[in-house]
């Protein structure tokens, strides 16, 4: 019998079916990997173990006996602990109330520092080797490295005793030898029963330390393999599935016109990018997710400050120093996420689309001429086929699709040069995202540069001419063409492929002024 | 698709959203106060007796400007310096002028450009230091008191200028003084600033979402600093035409304005965190509260009672908007 069974999960947002009928079988005194590609459910699933997400409909079963996980108490009360990437530590507080927070041993109602204390220093000992000579219970997590902190999260969970411990991404910010300390841990754990549930996009890690892996695949659950019998290419064919073929973006007669060449770009979370994008060709951003795609995107836009390198356009160097300055100089971002970063929820539509360009239709330099502004709004709703009530209604009256496409269409009536798009088809229903292809396609035909980033690595196939890797902020490796296919797609971004891994091949990554055509 | 833009609201729609709006209402509320006056008291609502509390209600609705911009711009968006800086600009103003009209320009001049200078380091402390606004100008407060205290040397000098006293006090046109055109142009220039210049739309995108706005291209610091500047330069403009009501000024003449000129516009249905609302209902807020004022007045209501009244029908007021601006959404 499992420790723990789920079966029949499903959890929709909105139109997305994040899980549609995932089931996971855990064993007392094993590792588990979860894996699938972007948005197959992996986190969605674990949230859900966790209580931290309610599934639409779910069995679980524990020692064989139903229950029901509603929220993260009842997780925590059947003794299952979560450590996610994101950290939940307090960075004001000191490590040892951090570690115990919630859960602090009471006298009378207050809390009991001393009862506490010894199982704190036994715990911060047993990490010692990650954390370093000079952390105690005393030290203030804000003072810690993003490494230390893991692991302080990691011994939070720890701490609590759990039956089943859910590592998502929990490697992600430590060091290699901090990674051991974690496996030594992990295997201490489960010597004395406890079912470790792994997750890590480092695919050398989930085969070392895993005994089995159940693999998800766009909501389903497709297979659980046991780690011994297998190998990292089969993992990856698992994962990727036969799906069908993208039908790919027919091959326009590209110029050798460059109109974008960044060198050695470095800004907060990329390093040491070098990029080319020609006149009317799409660049796609692959990898997992959070691998700097986005702090790419922002780099170039001038949003966050670049630490190193150049951009030239169209020849010229230009120096996006500011979110102003780029979109001087005809950079465009439509952002990762709309709602926070794109839209005035409050606001009419007819002024989102309107803000970006409204300096160039100015009555002396300062007055706004409502019929011009209608105008063109009304003619940009057209164009990219919004639908909406009217140009007053408030932007929140939208759906995802289309507000996606106000915040293109606000960008395209700057005339931007180059176009930087972030995941445009999040949260996205199918039918607008094919109107957002045939936009994209027809930017990149009128000459604009586009650089696309996608979770999807279908989206990616289907739309782009070139596609650079990203992993951990640099440039993995370069797919072009009939190359970019879902399964290399996977497997770049997990690491695994001709053998170049750990070194970026220059000659594809970074094609030396456009000669390579 | 062109169908679907240029089709209109049908008129229930419409009517339903003017009887919503907040403008409506607070217009509303301020007739109803004077038709309860007129009942309590005949004459309450006489010609005579509403164009006198206009013109009283013109040094809070003009205050009340800076407060609106201030609060539109968002990240909780507050100026709690306002009455303090009133103050300054009317005593600086007085002791320029000097009583003469000769001063005049002077006396208007210097005070606006010390209201600006304030209003500067407001905004600059609020977003190059990043103190909170509420923190920022309380302090201001503090430190415009100080000056207060320093270059009067506790009694307050100089006089109005007969011009600005005459402005404010003598029936020009249709019996009203000279100072409610003033504000009316105000009102005018102020909405057309807001919505239909480049720096208005620019302050309703910040209030909005300010990282939408820079993501926008739209220079966030700038138009945040310019906001309390406004209201810096308000804050003198009401406090000059409050020493031309008054005359001779005193230490704290306008101090007291600070509160309601954020009641009048929260009441306008601007909404404290900014992005959504205009001046016109600060306008009519500004306008409620005095009429409502005047009623207690009028109802010989000791002081003491009359601030708790008042409190009470501000918090009453408050609750109802914040209902309402849950039920639409």
């Amino acid at each position: 019998m499992p420790l723990l069974s789920m079966t029949g999960v499903h959890k929709r947002y909105g139109g997305v079916r994040a899980l549609d009928g995932a089931s996971l079988s855990l064993e007392a005194g094993e590792v588990h990997g979860l894996l699938g590609p972007n948005g197959s459910g992996k986190s969605t699933l674990n949230k859900v173990l966790a209580g931290t997400v309610s599934p639409d409909a779910a069995t679980i079963e524990l020692d064989g006996q139903p229950i029901t996980i509603g929220k993260p108490r009842d997780a925590a009360a059947r003794g299952i602990a979560a450590v996610y990437q994101q950290l939940s530590l307090v960075d004001s507080l000191t490590v040892g109330r951090n570690l115990t927070l919630g859960v602090e041993p009471t006298r009378a109602g207050f809390v009991d520092n001393r009862a506490s204390a010894a199982e704190i220093d036994e715990v911060l000992e047993r990490l010692r080797p990650g954390l370093g000579p000079g952390v105690t219970a005393t030290t203030e997590v804000s003072s810690l490295t993003p490494g230390q902190q893991q692991l302080v999260e990691i011994a939070k969970a720890v701490l609590r005793r759990p039956r089943i411990l859910i590592l998502d991404e929990a490697t992600a910010s430590l060091h290699r030898d901090q990674v051991q300390l974690l496996f030594e841990i992990i295997r201490e754990l489960t010597a004395a029963g406890t079912c470790v549930v792994f997750v890590s996009h480092r695919l050398e890690e989930v085969m070392t330390i895993c005994d089995r892996a159940t693999i998800l695949r766009t909501g389903r659950t497709v297979a659980t393999l046991t780690i011994a019998e297998t190998s990292e290419s089969e993992l990856v064919r698992t994962m990727v599935g036969d799906v069908a073929q993208a039908e790919r973006r027919a091959e326009l007669a590209r110029t050798d016109d460059m109109v974008l060449r960044v060198r050695g770009l470095t800004a907060p979370g990329v390093s040491d990018v070098d990029l080319d994008v020609h006149r009317g060709e799409i660049l796609g951003l692959g990898g997992l997710q959070g691998q700097g795609q986005s702090e790419l995107l922002l780099a170039l836009f001038g949003a966050t400050p670049i630490r190193a390198g150049e951009i030239e356009l169209n020849g010229r160097r230009v120096a996006n120093t500011s979110v102003v300055k780029a979109t001087g100089n005809g950079f465009a971002l439509v952002p990762g996420d709309r709602g926070s970063q794109g839209l005035f929820m409050q606001r009419a539509i007819q002024e989102n689309l309107s803000i970006v360009s409204l300096r160039r239709r100015l009555l002396a330099a300062l007055g706004i001429s409502m019929r011009r502004e209608r105008g063109v709004a009304a003619d940009a709703v057209q164009r990219l086929s919004i639908k909406i009530g009217g140009l007053d209604d408030p932007v929140t009256s939208l759906s995802g699709g289309n507000a996606q496409k106000v915040v293109i269409a606000k960008w395209l009536l700057n005339e931007p040069a180059v176009v930087l798009l972030d995941d445009p088809t999040k949260g996205v229903d199918i039918s607008a995202k094919a109107e957002i292809y045939a936009i994209v396609r027809e930017l990149a035909d009128s000459g604009v540069a586009v650089i696309l980033n996608s979770s999807d690595d279908v989206e990616l196939a289907e739309l782009c001419d070139r596609v650079i890797v990203l992993y951990e902020g640099r440039i993995r490796t370069q797919l072009v063409g009939d190359e970019i296919t879902s399964d290399r797609l996977v497997a770049a971004a997990l690491l695994i492929g001709e053998g170049d891994q750990g070194t970026v091949d220059e000659t594809v990554a970074a094609a030396p002024d456009g000669s390579d055509r | 698709m062109t169908a679907a833009t240029t089709q209109r609201a049908g008129m229930p729609d419409r009517l339903r959203s003017v009887v919503r709006n907040p403008v409506v209402i607070a217009s509303i509320i301020a007739i109803a106060l004077v038709v309860i006056g007129q009942i309590v008291s005949p004459g309450f609502g006489s010609y005579n007796q509403v164009i006198s509390m206009l013109r009283i209600s013109s040094f809070l609705g003009i205050i009340a400007i800076g407060q609106t911009i201030v609060i539109l711009s968002g990240g909780d968006g507050i100026d709690l310096s306002v009455g303090k800086v009133a103050t300054l600009g009317a005593i600086v103003g007085a002791r320029v002028m000097d009583g003469t009209d000769a001063n005049l320009a002077g006396g208007i001049l210097i005070p606006l450009l010390v209201g600006a200078a304030i209003g500067l380091v407001n905004g600059l402390g609020i977003v190059y230091l990043r103190i909170p606004p509420f923190v920022m100008t309380l302090g201001m407060l503090g430190v415009v008191q100080g000056i207060i205290l320093a270059y009067t040397g506790g009694a307050a000098a100089g006089r109005a200028a007969p011009f600005l006293t005459e402005l404010v006090n003598t029936r020009w046109l249709l019996g009203a003084p000279g100072v409610l055109f003033v504000w009316i142009i105000l009102i005018v220039l102020v909405t057309l600033v807001l919505r239909r210049t480049r720096p208005g739309w620019n302050l309703y995108a910040v209030g909005s979402n300010r990282t939408a706005a820079r993501l926008s291209g739209i220079r966030v610091n700038s138009t945040v600093i310019g906001a309390y500047v406004a209201s810096g330069v308000c804050a003198v403009l009401g406090g000059l035409l409050l020493l031309g009501y008054t005359e001779s000024v005193f230490l704290n003449l306008a101090d007291g304005y600070t509160l309601p000129s954020i009641a009048a516009v929260v009441i306008g249905g601007t909404l404290i965190a900014g992005g959504v609302g205009g001046y016109l209902g600060s306008a009519v807020g500004a306008i409620v509260l005095s009429v409502l004022q005047s009623l207690l007045t009028t109802l010989n209501m000791p002081a003491s009672h009359r601030t708790i009244v008042n409190g009470v029908i501000l918090l009453v007021l408050l609750a109802l908007y914040g209902r309402q601006r849950k039920l639409r959404s």
